[in-house]
């Protein structure tokens, strides 16, 4: 089992990489081109003015000063407010009501990777250059090779605006609303902000079959995509263990080559697999900017990406901060499991 | 050992050329290649036929109908429109062609000079050693530990928006640089640890001509094959960041872009023709380069043939 | 118990220290520079400063990632064969060493700041 210490290292280690993502960040921002007054001022600010809104930004202090209370703010998660969301919403709040969004996509991405991407993977190298196989193989690099922003609105033309068996965009229906806590044994809690968890521990029934039809199409096409890149590179792990000597050893020992496979592959395919898993979340964070795109689904890929046109800098660091977050905890997690699959590598 | 044997096999092969006669063998890798040379073919023609000021700019207020759906779809002539018209009048079916142009060009540009740079740093690196090498390769690392659209699209927030295509250019290369340099000087550590090498540095052979000579023709088998299997990404990734608004300038007829507009325009009214063909355009191109890419690489690495018995 | 601690610092602090002397002397001429050939001495400062904080925080992240992962991405490689021969440590010190450098950047740029 992973040790308290090992875990607790880790999470130390969070510190540092977020100190050098806010780093970065405050980076990328001054070395961006454009001007931040001017985004706010407007283009046809005078001089005055273009000043006055440097002295509230604090633009004209000395750099370290600006960098120190850039990190000081970002510690805290303190972006300030949004120059284009509904006229200066607070970041902090725009992350909170958007982080749950990606993340139920990302989530049963990853989940269909794993439950359906994994198997496959599997049953493909063990059934190497069979039928199976070379199916398994070339579905999985159409998978790769066609892009979401072309199978999201095929599947939206077919299944939503020709067939009408979905909706075209949302996440649930517009006329059910639900409440923002949840009640335990008579205690409030707050509510995850992911409307299928939402809808079934609030117990409301209409609310989930809405949401998961809402969800199926998005989920679907970042499914495929997780799928596909999960299968191949649980082939050529599988097929790079087989390969090791021990294999051939146990083999030799005159077990059925099928168990052999199961018993000492598995395990050490998936120490590669764990760690790849943890890596390509990456990769699926990226699908999902490109999903929430299509879908018009608004969560923090659609949060970026219209921040980074619209020049909103406080929204930019933000959801950049907390891409780099989560991004981190998942390593962290899976680098936890990898210890648990590893012993050797606790020490 | 095993790996160092392998290595020198590799190249063996590829100089006797069974690498050839065991891709051509690969059937899908061959469908790759004739997908790319058909594409080629394609961007080739478009370029020399189509004049792109003409299919950037809007048709609207002319007698051709926008968003029309696809000749052959209703009762006009068959050979009007083959893919129809976008929301300017323009046809969808030239754009589509000259998109090929545009992928194949910008995704060449983008490949070229993360090979360029890639084989620089990972040669230095391998070469040089110590420090140098630490420092190159450690940043490639933690380059390539950042997720690529993401990456990406943060790098992009830095160049200027007048710059067009170039942009997603500029950020796209800085993100493949390091998967060239890390499997160039994976590749040229193994030519230096030969003896030959040893012996011309002490015959007195200057760097760049021990680098020219020897280190940098035996890597080209690796690069070769990275170049493939990058080119789908780069063509995928380039039309990504036009879809999102940071490629493509607006009536630029790339792929990306056109799909953008199909999204905005046709998804709720049914106009699939807008979307429909300049992303099949896109897939079947990535994966003429995936198969090819794959198959170059089963054909380079002996170590996945003999796997399971 | 001091003695192994002064060991254990000396060498690092060695290396951080040379990098970011290093900077410490590349900011100003990075400032000169953009300041020439940029566009005035304020966009100068500010991507130079900048820049240091890019390698700062480049530096930073891969130094806490070469620790995070670093035990994992050593047994991966062996475990995958594939000739490399990544170490945490190596990585650790290549990652202090730009850390440092940019560190040392942004405070001669601060130093110079004032005076452009």
């Amino acid at each position: 089992m992973a040790s308290k210490r090992f875990v607790a290292k880790r999470l130390l280690l969070l510190v540092p990489v977020l100190f050098g993502v806010a780093s970065v960040v405050f980076a990328i921002l001054h070395l961006a081109p454009g001007d931040p007054a001017r985004v706010i001022a407007g283009q046809r600010a005078s001089a005055e003015q273009l000043q006055q809104v440097r002295r509230e930004l604090g633009l004209n202090r000395p750099l370290w000063i600006q960098y120190l209370s850039f990190l000081v703010d970002a510690a805290q998660f303190e972006f300030g407010q949004s120059y284009s969301i509904s006229r200066g919403a607070p970041v902090r709040e725009v992350l909170i009501d958007r982080l749950p969004v990606t993340l139920e996509l990302a989530i049963y991405g990853q989940l269909a990777g794993i439950f359906i991407g994994l198997p496959l993977g599997i049953i493909s190298a063990v059934k190497q250059d069979s039928l199976t196989d070379h199916l398994t193989r070339v579905g999985a690099l159409t998978g790769i090779s066609v892009p979401i922003f072309w199978s999201g609105p095929l599947l939206i033309l077919a299944f939503a605006t020709y067939l009408d068996w979905f909706p075209t965009s949302g996440r649930i229906d517009s006329t059910l609303f639900l409440p923002n806590t949840w009640t335990l044994f008579g205690t409030e809690l707050p509510l995850t902000g992911m409307v299928t968890v939402d809808a079934v521990l609030l117990g409301n029934w209409q609310a989930f079959t809405s949401a998961v039809h809402h969800l199926f199409l998005p989920a679907l096409v970042i499914g495929i995509y997780s799928t596909a890149l999960i299968s191949r590179m649980m082939r050529s792990s599988m097929l790079e263990v087989v390969r090791q000597d021990y294999m051939r050893t146990a083999r030799a020992k005159g077990q059925g080559a099928k168990i052999t496979l199961m018993k000492h592959g598995f395990r050490n395919a998936l120490i590669p697999v764990v760690t790849i898993i943890g890596i390509q979340f990456g990769t699926l964070l990226g699908g999902a900017v490109l999903t929430e795109t299509v879908f018009g689904i608004n969560g923090m890929g659609l949060t970026i990406v219209t921040a980074i046109g619209a020049l909103d800098y406080p929204v930019v660091q933000g959801t950049v901060l907390t891409f780099a977050l989560l991004f981190t905890l998942v390593n962290l997690f899976v680098d936890i499991t990898y210890g648990y699959l590893d012993p050797r590598i606790q020490q | 050992m095993s790996t160092e044997t392998s290595q020198r096999g590799v190249v063996g092969r590829l100089r006797a050329s069974p690498f050839l006669s065991q891709l051509l063998s690969n059937r899908l890798a061959v469908v790759g290649l004739t997908i790319i040379l058909g594409m080629l073919a394609v961007a080739i023609y478009a370029r020399v036929t189509l004049d792109p000021g003409a299919l950037a700019s809007s048709r609207l207020g002319t007698e051709i109908p926008d968003r029309a759906p696809p000749g052959w779809t209703g009762p006009a002539a068959f050979d009007q429109h083959l893919f129809g018209t976008d929301s300017a009048a323009r046809d969808i079916y030239k754009r589509c062609l000259y998109g090929a142009w545009l992928a194949l060009q910008y995704g060449t540009i983008t490949v070229g000079i993360s090979t360029v740079a890639g084989v620089g740093l990972g040669i230095i690196a391998a070469y040089y050693g110590d420090v140098t090498d630490n420092v190159v390769m450690r940043t490639m690392d933690v380059l390539l530990a950042f997720p690529p659209l993401l990456l990406a699209l943060a790098l992009v927030a830095i160049f200027p928006r007048e710059l067009g295509l170039w942009r997603a250019v500029a950020a796209l290369t800085l993100v493949y640089t390091p998967r060239f340099a890390r499997v160039v000087r994976g590749a040229a550590l193994k030519v230096l640890e030969d003896e030959y090498v040893d012996a011309t540095i002490a015959l007195g052979a200057a760097d760049p001509r021990v680098l020219a000579r020897h280190v940098l023709p035996n890597t080209l088998a690796p690069i070769t094959v990275q170049s493939t299997l990058n080119f789908g990404l780069a063509i995928i990734d380039l039309a990504a960041l036009s879809f999102l608004g940071f490629g493509a300038t607006a009536g630029t007829p790339s792929w990306g872009l056109m799909l953008s507009r199909g999204v905005e325009n046709g998804l709720l009214t049914g106009r699939w023709w807008l979307s429909f063909f300049p992303g099949l355009f896109l897939a079947i191109t990535v994966l003429g380069f995936n198969l090819l890419g794959d198959g170059m690489r089963d054909a380079l690495d002996p170590r996945m043939r003999e796997a399971i018995d | 118990m001091e003695a192994t601690l002064s060991a254990w610092a000396r060498p690092r602090l060695w290396l951080v220290g040379t990098a970011l002397l290093a900077g410490v002397i590349v900011g100003p001429a990075a400032v000169a520079l953009l300041t020439l050939y940029g566009g005035g001495a304020a966009f100068g400062t500010r991507k130079a400063f900048a820049l240091g904080a890019l390698a700062l925080g480049f530096g930073v992240i891969g130094w806490s990632g070469s620790i995070f992962a670093g035990r994992g991405i050593e047994s991966m490689q062996r475990h995958l064969d594939t000739g490399s021969d990544w170490t945490e440590a190596d990585s650790r010190r290549a990652m202090g060493r730009i850390a440092g450098f940019g560190g040392g950047m942004m405070v001669g740029v601060s130093v110079v700041e004032p005076l452009v």
